[in-house]
């Protein structure tokens, strides 16, 4: 299928940011909060659905980071201090992993609001992938890399399962690290070898899509080891990939193009975006069309709410461009 | 300066309750009236029953102007009086480092807030059209410091990188979208555009002011320096500072704080013009006394002389992060802990990690107090 979707993280809509600072200031109540968020929480996923995207998010507008759910939610990790998001003007909470990791209740199903997902629309989730939560932790405790992601895989395994019982068919497992840190020549091949083996472990017996997004980094660098990802999908930032690169390559996977640019708040042309596309698609299907996702590079939450919204707009009329194209 | 170690803030200082609230135009309580003379006091400062007089009118154009002064002035003598030897007024004229500069700056619209961390944001702008110089942002601020102290005179300065770096960039993207075909290259040659158009339309035409108005100082603040740690990046900060300063009769340092040092360090000794780094460390070192291993918070020190930077370091010794007053001999044990990493005590200015503004001014008071004190104790060592 040619379908769009968001790659992560909605902005906190204006009235909802005022209620937030409001709270740290203790002007309002917990409870108030909470009312905000369950209001701008029905709002965000009106407008997904209202824009015409094929799978709908709860738009994670609890999320204080990528990590934060498990940070907080998993015993053996702490949160530390402040630190930058990548090459962001953003900053998260170091996880520190300090004792052996262990999920006690489901994190995500419980953060969100299940009862606000429309029925009759197919839902997506996000979590954060094993090498980005590692890369971005202080470790005291596991002897190694792999040690920990094996175990944190095991971890996304069940969060995964849990999502799917209560009616989630789609989950991205976002990768950032991966792409972002420099890859040497000579350990390209053990690290993606370890993250091949480590995926398995994250969807070993799931049977809903699942997608590793890229982003904030050069998708085609981890390439051609990604095309054997056991996952079905692969997300690309098309801000930060070189596109002569991948068109080297033939996929027998779907993607998810990060046509959108989270960073930026210039709205898209879509006639430029359905050019681009249309020539990845081609080069990179050379026999059959797998499945195309159209989606932002990043996490929308990088804009101010009014503008993600424009955004989404864009990709769900490049979305309907291509399937004309394409039929 | 002729003395060794002499002692310098970074810029930002609280804004006192009866200045945020006076400028507003909103009615003042008695408490904080009172605030007002009592620190007023405590700094010597004359004719207060003005200010009481003038905190009690009602609001108006010339109220506005006559509280920035006032909260300059206060915050002029909080800096003598704690016996800094350079000074400024606590940037009290300035909303913030960011929005002060780009909302006098025409070709900016503001968009709104947008995250930082959790529940905190900041109100970010786009560059909508070429930027263009709209009105000065610094010089009455520094004319009103100058006449008002005797004591050297540092400003902060937003830099340029930093401004664009916090900027979403929709005019250039817009322009280049017709010519360069990849998305990264023309993302780059956007930013690198809108940079050097700044510079030479909004930044130097303000640096030239206050050179001409004689400033002998002016501290380039780049928070977001090393935010983008790729090689290109650096590079194009370091030519944006290098083509900001250039050619002026004046001193230039480069301020930056919570950042990654290793990258900073290799480029540092790029910078042209710039005779001091001053960098945060306290925040990441403990609080024991002693030189040696007590002092891990100044490793990266050894990277900026390894890398060769040959100029002086505003060596941040009080943290700006909590309410821990550091002890003078804690501060004395920093600075000669780094006289020995870098050998020349004569490079080394006693500063703040960074702006005191989110401390009370009383913790502040305490804390630059206590960090003169432990400059004093350190040229005892050394004499």
């Amino acid at each position: 299928m040619i379908g769009c979707y968001v790659t992560g993280a909605l902005p906190r809509p204006s009235e909802l940011i005022e209620k937030t600072r409001a709270y740290e200031r203790k002007r309002i109540i917990k409870k108030e909060l909470e009312e905000s968020f369950e209001k701008a929480t029905e709002s965000v996923i009106k407008a997904q659905f209202s824009a015409g995207l094929n799978y709908i998010t709860d738009g994670m507008l609890k999320w204080q980071d990528l990590l934060r759910p498990f940070t907080e939610g998993l015993k053996g990790i702490e949160v530390g201090s402040l630190t930058r998001w990548f090459n962001n003007n953003t900053f998260y909470r170091k996880p520190i992993i300090t004792d052996s990791v262990k999920r006690d209740k489901a994190i995500v199903k419980n953060m969100m609001y299940l009862g606000k997902m429309p029925k009759n629309l197919l839902w997506k989730a996000v979590l954060p992938a094993p090498y980005t939560f590692f890369s971005l932790s202080k470790n005291q405790y596991y002897k190694d890399k792999a040690e920990f992601m094996f175990k944190f895989a095991e971890i996304i395994n069940e969060e995964i399962k849990s999502l799917a019982e209560v009616g989630f068919s789609y989950i991205q497992l976002s990768e950032p690290a991966l792409v972002y840190e420099p890859l040497a020549p000579n350990s390209k091949k053990d690290k993606l070898a370890l993250m091949n083996d480590v995926l398995e472990v994250a969807v070993k017996g799931t049977t809903i899509k699942t997608c590793l997004q890229t982003f904030f980094g050069d998708f085609s660098k981890i390439l051609p080891e990604a095309l054997d990802f056991p996952v079905n999908h692969l997300g690309i930032d098309s801000y930060e990939t070189d596109f002569e690169k991948l068109k080297e390559y033939s996929f027998e996977k779907g993607v998810a193009l990060g046509l959108v640019d989270s960073r930026s708040s210039l709205v898209e042309k879509p006639d430029e975006l359905v050019e681009v596309a249309k020539e990845i698609i081609e080069s990179i299907y050379r026999s059959k069309i797998e499945d195309v996702f159209i989606c932002p590079n990043c996490d929308l939450d990088f804009l101010p709410w009014e503008r993600a919204k424009e955004k989404m707009k864009v990709i769900s009329s490049v979305t309907k461009h291509l399937r004309e194209e394409f039929s | 300066m002729n003395k060794l170690f002499p002692t310098q803030e970074i810029g930002s200082l609280a804004k006192p309750r009866w200045r945020i609230k006076g400028y507003r135009g909103k009615a003042l309580s008695e408490e904080e009236i009172a605030e007002a003379v009592n620190w007023g006091r405590k700094l010597g400062i004359e004719n207060l029953e003005e200010l009481v007089k003038l905190l009690s009118e009602g609001d108006s154009t010339n109220r506005k102007r006559a509280i920035l002064e006032w909260s300059s002035k206060y915050a002029i003598r909080f800096f003598e009086t704690a016996g800094l030897d350079i000074v400024f007024d606590g940037e009290q004229w300035r909303s913030e480092m960011y929005e002060h500069v780009i909302r006098k700056t025409a070709g900016f619209k503001f968009l709104g807030y947008v995250k930082s961390f959790d529940y905190r944001y900041f109100n970010k702008a786009a560059c909508i059209s070429k930027p263009k110089y709209a009105k000065s942002f610094y010089l009455d601020e520094f004319l009103f410091t100058r006449e008002n102290t005797k004591r050297e005179i540092k400003v902060p300065f937003t830099g340029p990188y930093t401004l664009v770096d916090w900027t979403f960039n929709e005019y250039y993207e817009k322009k280049f979208s017709g010519e360069i075909r990849d998305f990264k290259r023309r993302k780059f040659e956007a930013k690198r555009e809108l940079l050097f158009d700044l510079i030479k339309d909004v930044i130097r035409p303000e640096i030239s002011k206050l050179v001409d108005a004689g400033a002998k100082w002016i501290q380039i603040d780049e928070p977001a320096a090393t935010t983008n740690p790729a090689d290109e990046e650096m590079k194009l900060f370091v030519e944006s500072f290098n083509e900001a300063v250039k050619g002026f009769n004046c001193i230039f340092s480069l301020h930056n704080c919570y950042s990654n040092y290793e990258i900073l360090a290799k480029y540092a000794c790029e910078l042209r013009n710039c005779s001091q780094l001053s960098l945060e460390f306290a925040n990441r070192d403990s609080r024991q006394t002693g030189t040696g291993n007590a002092r891990i918070g100044y490793k990266k020190i050894k990277l900026f002389e390894e890398h060769g930077f040959h100029g002086n370091y505003g060596l941040g010794v009080v943290d700006v992060h909590t309410n821990f007053v550091e002890p003078p001999e804690l501060v004395r044990d920093r600075i000669l802990h780094v006289v020995k990493i870098i050998g020349d005590p004569s490079r080394i200015y006693v500063s703040t990690d960074c702006g005191l503004r989110t401390r009370t001014l009383e913790i502040s008071f305490q804390k630059l107090k206590n960090m003169v004190l432990g400059a004093e104790l350190a040229r005892k060592v050394l004499r």
